[in-house]
């Protein structure tokens, strides 16, 4: 029965220890930007910055389309979890849409792709991008 | 001769793929068919791997054979993404059908249709409304966004631009 007991632990710290090495490190960072539905933000679908795109955009966290924070050089960190919630069905991540804030967090880089996990959002100055009077209402005008 | 036409267009149906993308007309999109792990992408990172990828509170990526994550952003419904396709396959070989975008600001798949790999039974991916008629109602699905209470309530708390107070101009 120990031997059992002392085999099963074994596994278990094994895979324990393989998820964490396989674990990346991530580096600590200060991101300053404008939340965006990134879908809309990089295909350039439709029009996907500021106040005229507000209401899409909380279409699309709703429906669980990754979240962004956007920087001033137009690079996107797409938000993986929120000052300790997962942000996929997240009230808190639907209430900053379009917002302009100054997070910390720590940053993974896999493939091509800037993941965001923040851990503190430091300012939140919300909507100050008003882009409707150019835009109007995107994408269907109302 | 109809008849030969006929079992003519039927083998050149039957020989055409189960499923194929369709493009969208995205700028840098290809489409593509791979067949990947399903992983919960938090995960893959760091290593918190909470049960079942989260259970539809993260997002999810597929990792390749050859060790890249590609990160699924969007499926076929409007205004949805992948997790609702994507949550019922965590750490399960899939076949996904889509397209691939090489923007080289941010590379993203974009998932229209799924399988089991390597020949489970195809389904589009659209399980988002689905999922969301069931819980809400059938009858408004076509416009969910325009139905949805958490974007109703939101809405009507900061408005249609985000700000309170601040109205779209009225038509004359």
């Amino acid at each position: 029965m120990l031997r059992v007991v002392m085999a099963v632990l074994a596994l278990a710290w094994t895979a324990a220890f393989a998820q964490a090495a396989l674990a990346e490190t991530p580096k600590r960072v200060t991101v300053s930007g404008e939340i965006v539905d990134t879908w809309c933000y990089i295909s350039e679908i439709m029009y996907g910055e500021g106040t005229a795109h507000h209401q899409c955009a909380v279409w699309c966290a709703v429906g669980g389309i990754p979240v962004s924070i956007k920087d001033a050089n137009g690079d996107v960190f797409i938000i993986l979890r929120i000052e300790d919630r997962d942000p996929v069905d997240n009230p808190r991540v639907v209430k900053i849409q379009s917002h302009q804030v100054t997070a910390h967090g720590d940053l993974y880089e896999r493939d091509g792709v800037r993941y965001l996990v923040v851990t503190q959002v430091a300012d939140d100055k919300g909507v100050v991008n008003l882009t409707h009077e150019e835009y109007g209402i995107q994408p269907f005008g109302e | 001769m109809l008849r030969t036409f006929s079992v003519v267009l039927a083998l050149l149906l039957l020989s055409l793929p189960a499923r194929a993308a369709e493009e969208w007309g995205i700028d840098h999109e290809k489409k593509a068919r791979i067949e990947a792990k399903v992983v919960d992408i938090l995960c893959e990172l760091s290593g918190d791997c909470p049960k079942n990828c989260g259970g539809g509170k993260r997002q999810l990526g597929l990792l390749r054979d050859d060790g890249k994550l590609v990160l699924a952003i969007k499926n076929f419904d409007p205004f949805a993404g992948a997790v609702v396709d994507l949550i019922d396959f965590c750490n399960r070989r899939i076949t996904a059908d889509g397209l691939y975008i090489a923007n080289p600001k941010l590379p993203m798949f974009v998932l229209q249709f799924k399988r089991l790999a390597p020949d489970g039974k195809w389904s589009r991916a659209n399980w988002f409304v689905k999922r969301w008629a069931e819980a809400h109602g059938a009858k408004n699905k076509g416009k969910w966004f325009r139905h949805d209470p958490a974007i109703t309530r939101a809405i009507a708390e900061d408005g249609v631009f985000g700000i309170p107070g601040l109205k779209p101009p009225k038509d004359d």
